[in-house]
C-alpha cells in the first residue's frame, strides 16, 4: 500500500513538474507557428540559416516549466543576454562587413543616394505605425523592417520597444526571404521596357588604398556623428578592413565563416525564443507584419523612383533597376535586379551596379537607425 | 542618456530622418570622391594619343537579337546570372548561349584532374 502511495506522489510529481500540466492554447498555437516557420526554413528554403534557429527557438520557448529564464544562468539565459544587451547584431555585421565588397559603391559613389531613398519606406512605415497607434518608440522599431536589414531591426528593436523583438525579427526576416517575389513586380510596374534595357558603363577599377581607408574614415565620421550606431557600423567597418588589408586574412576567414556561423545561431535562436505565446499572440503582430510589408514596398518604390530621376539627370546613363537594391538586403536585392535586367535585355548585367546601392543600403539602414536612436531615446 | 522625443508628430519625424539619412549618405559620398582624388596610387590618365587611334570608320550592322541561353536542367536562374556576370566582369561581352554541367558525378580522380587542367591554363 505504501508503496503504491509513494508511486502515485511521484506520478503527481512528474505530472506537476512537467510541460503538460501548464501547457496552453496559446503555447499550441505558437508551436504550429514554429512548425510552420521550419516547413518554409527547411523545406520552402527561405533564409534557411535564421529561419530555421528562429523557429526553432519558437517551439523551445514555448514548452512551460523549463525555466529558461529563471534565476539561475543556463545557456539560454545566456542567449538572450546577447539579444538583449546587442552583442550579437554587432558580431553580424562583422561577418558581413568580411564578406562585403564595397568596390562598386566606391567607384560610383552616388549609388550612396539610392541608398538613402530606399529608406523611404522605413520612415512611410513610422508614419503608418503611429497612425494605427503605436508610441513612437514601437513605430520607429517597425519601420526599420523596410530597411529590409535582420541584426539592425533587431539591434534597434531591443533598444526602443523590446517587447516586440519577435514579431519585428520575424517579419524582418521573412520579408527578406521574399525579396524574390516582393520586388520584381513593382520593378516592373515603376519603370518601362526601355529604362530596364539600358545596359551601364564597366565600373572604374577600385584601388587598394580606397579599399582600405574607406572603411576608416567612414567609420570616424558616422560614428563621431550618430554615436549610437558606431557597435554597429564600427564592427560592420572593421570586417571590412581585415577583408581588404590583405595582412589579415586568418581574422578575415574567421570573421566571414565560424563567427558569423556560430553568432548566428545564437541569434537567430535567441530571437525565436522572445516569441512566447503571451508576448506574439497579439493583434500588434499581425499589424506589425502588415506594416513591414507597406515598409518594404515604399523602401523598393523610393529606390527605385530615385535610380529613374537618376537615370533621367544622367542622360540614361543608370539603369533604375538598380535603385530597388537600395534596400539592404545583401546581396538578394541585388541579385533581383539582376535577374529582371537579363530578363528585359539577355545579357544585361547589373550584378555590380546593383551591389553599389546594396551595399549603400546597409549603411543608410543602420544611419537610418541610429538618426532614430539619437532622437528617441 | 535618455531623455523623452523631442516630437512625437510623424510628419516631422520622417522629415528630420530623411534629411539626415541623406546628409549623411551625401557626405560619405563625397569622403569616397576625396579618397580618391587624393589617392597616390591610382592610375594616371592616358594620354589623348589613343584617341587618335580609334578605328577607321566601321559600317555597323543592327545586331540581331540574342537567342535565349540553352540552360542544362537542374541549374538555377541565379547560378545562370552569376556566371553571366563572372564573364563580364572579366570583360568579355559576348552572350551565353548554353550552361552544362560538366560533370554530374565527381569523383576525386576527376576533379583532381579537372584542377590540373585548369592551372595549366
Amino acid at each position: 500500500m505504501e508503496a503504491l502511495n509513494a508511486f502515485t506522489v511521484s506520478l503527481q510529481a512528474v505530472w506537476n513538474d512537467s510541460g503538460f500540466s501548464s501547457f496552453t492554447v496559446g503555447n499550441g498555437i505558437m508551436i504550429l507557428v514554429g512548425l510552420l516557420l521550419l516547413y518554409m526554413a527547411f523545406v520552402k528554403e527561405f533564409e534557411p540559416l535564421l529561419l530555421g534557429p528562429i523557429a526553432f527557438g519558437c517551439i523551445l520557448a514555448n514548452f512551460p516549466n523549463t525555466g529558461f529564464f529563471g534565476e539561475e544562468m543556463n545557456v539560454m539565459k545566456a542567449i538572450n543576454f546577447g539579444i538583449t544587451n546587442e552583442i550579437f547584431p554587432p558580431l553580424i555585421f562583422l561577418g558581413i562587413g568580411a564578406m562585403t565588397d564595397f568596390s562598386p559603391l566606391l567607384a560610383r559613389p552616388s549609388t550612396l543616394l539610392l541608398g538613402a531613398a530606399a529608406q523611404v519606406g522605413v520612415f512611410v512605415a513610422l508614419g503608418g505605425a503611429m497612425i494605427v497607434g503605436f508610441d513612437v518608440h514601437e513605430a520607429a522599431a517597425i519601420g526599420i523592417i523596410g530597411g529590409a536589414d535582420g541584426p539592425t531591426s533587431i539591434y534597434l528593436s531591443t533598444k526602443l520597444a523590446p517587447h516586440l523583438l519577435g514579431a519585428i525579427a520575424v517579419a524582418a526576416y521573412s520579408y527578406m526571404s521574399l525579396v524574390p517575389l516582393i520586388q520584381p513586380p513593382i520593378m516592373k510596374m515603376m519603370t518601362t521596357q526601355a529604362e530596364r534595357e539600358i545596359v551601364m558603363k564597366e565600373l572604374r577599377p577600385v584601388t587598394k588604398f580606397e579599399r582600405v581607408v574607406f572603411p576608416i574614415v567612414s567609420t570616424i565620421f558616422i560614428s563621431l556623428l550618430l554615436p549610437p550606431i558606431a557597435a554597429l557600423l564600427g564592427c560592420l567597418m572593421l570586417g571590412n578592413l581585415f577583408r581588404e588589408s590583405g595582412v589579415t586574412d586568418r581574422l578575415s576567414d574567421t570573421a566571414q565563416n565560424a563567427l558569423i556561423n556560430i553568432v548566428t545561431i545564437f541569434l537567430g535562436l535567441g530571437t525565436g525564443m522572445t516569441m512566447s505565446a503571451e508576448g506574439f499572440l497579439r493583434a500588434d503582430t499581425l499589424l506589425i507584419i502588415a506594416l513591414g510589408l507597406v515598409a518594404f514596398m515604399g523602401g523598393t518604390a523610393g529606390g527605385l523612383i530615385f535610380g529613374k530621376i537618376m537615370c533621367k539627370m544622367t542622360g540614361g546613363a543608370i539603369n533604375p533597376l538598380i535603385g530597388s537594391a537600395g534596400v539592404s538586403a545583401v546581396p538578394m536585392a541585388a541579385r533581383v535586379s539582376q535577374l529582371v535586367g537579363m530578363k528585359a535585355k539577355p545579357g544585361n548585367y547589373l550584378l555590380m551596379h546593383a551591389m553599389g546601392p546594396n551595399v549603400a543600403g546597409v549603411i543608410g539602414t543602420a544611419v537610418a537607425a541610429g538618426t532614430m536612436l539619437a532622437m528617441l531615446k | 542618456m535618455e531623455h523623452s522625443p523631442v516630437t512625437t508628430n510623424p510628419l516631422i519625424i520622417m522629415m528630420i530622418n530623411m534629411t539626415v539619412v541623406f546628409i549623411v549618405l551625401v557626405v560619405l559620398m563625397y569622403l569616397i570622391k576625396l579618397i580618391h582624388f587624393i589617392d597616390p596610387t591610382k592610375e594616371k590618365p592616358k594620354p589623348a594619343q589613343v584617341e587618335e587611334e580609334e578605328p577607321l570608320v566601321a559600317v555597323k550592322s543592327e545586331p540581331a537579337p540574342a537567342p535565349a541561353p540553352i540552360i542544362e536542367e537542374g541549374i538555377s536562374p541565379e547560378i545562370i546570372a552569376a556566371i553571366s556576370a563572372a564573364i563580364a566582369a572579366y570583360g568579355f561581352s559576348g552572350q551565353v548561349k548554353a550552361v552544362h554541367i560538366v560533370n554530374h558525378e565527381s569523383t576525386p580522380w576527376r576533379s583532381s584532374a579537372k584542377f590540373n587542367t585548369l592551372r595549366r591554363k
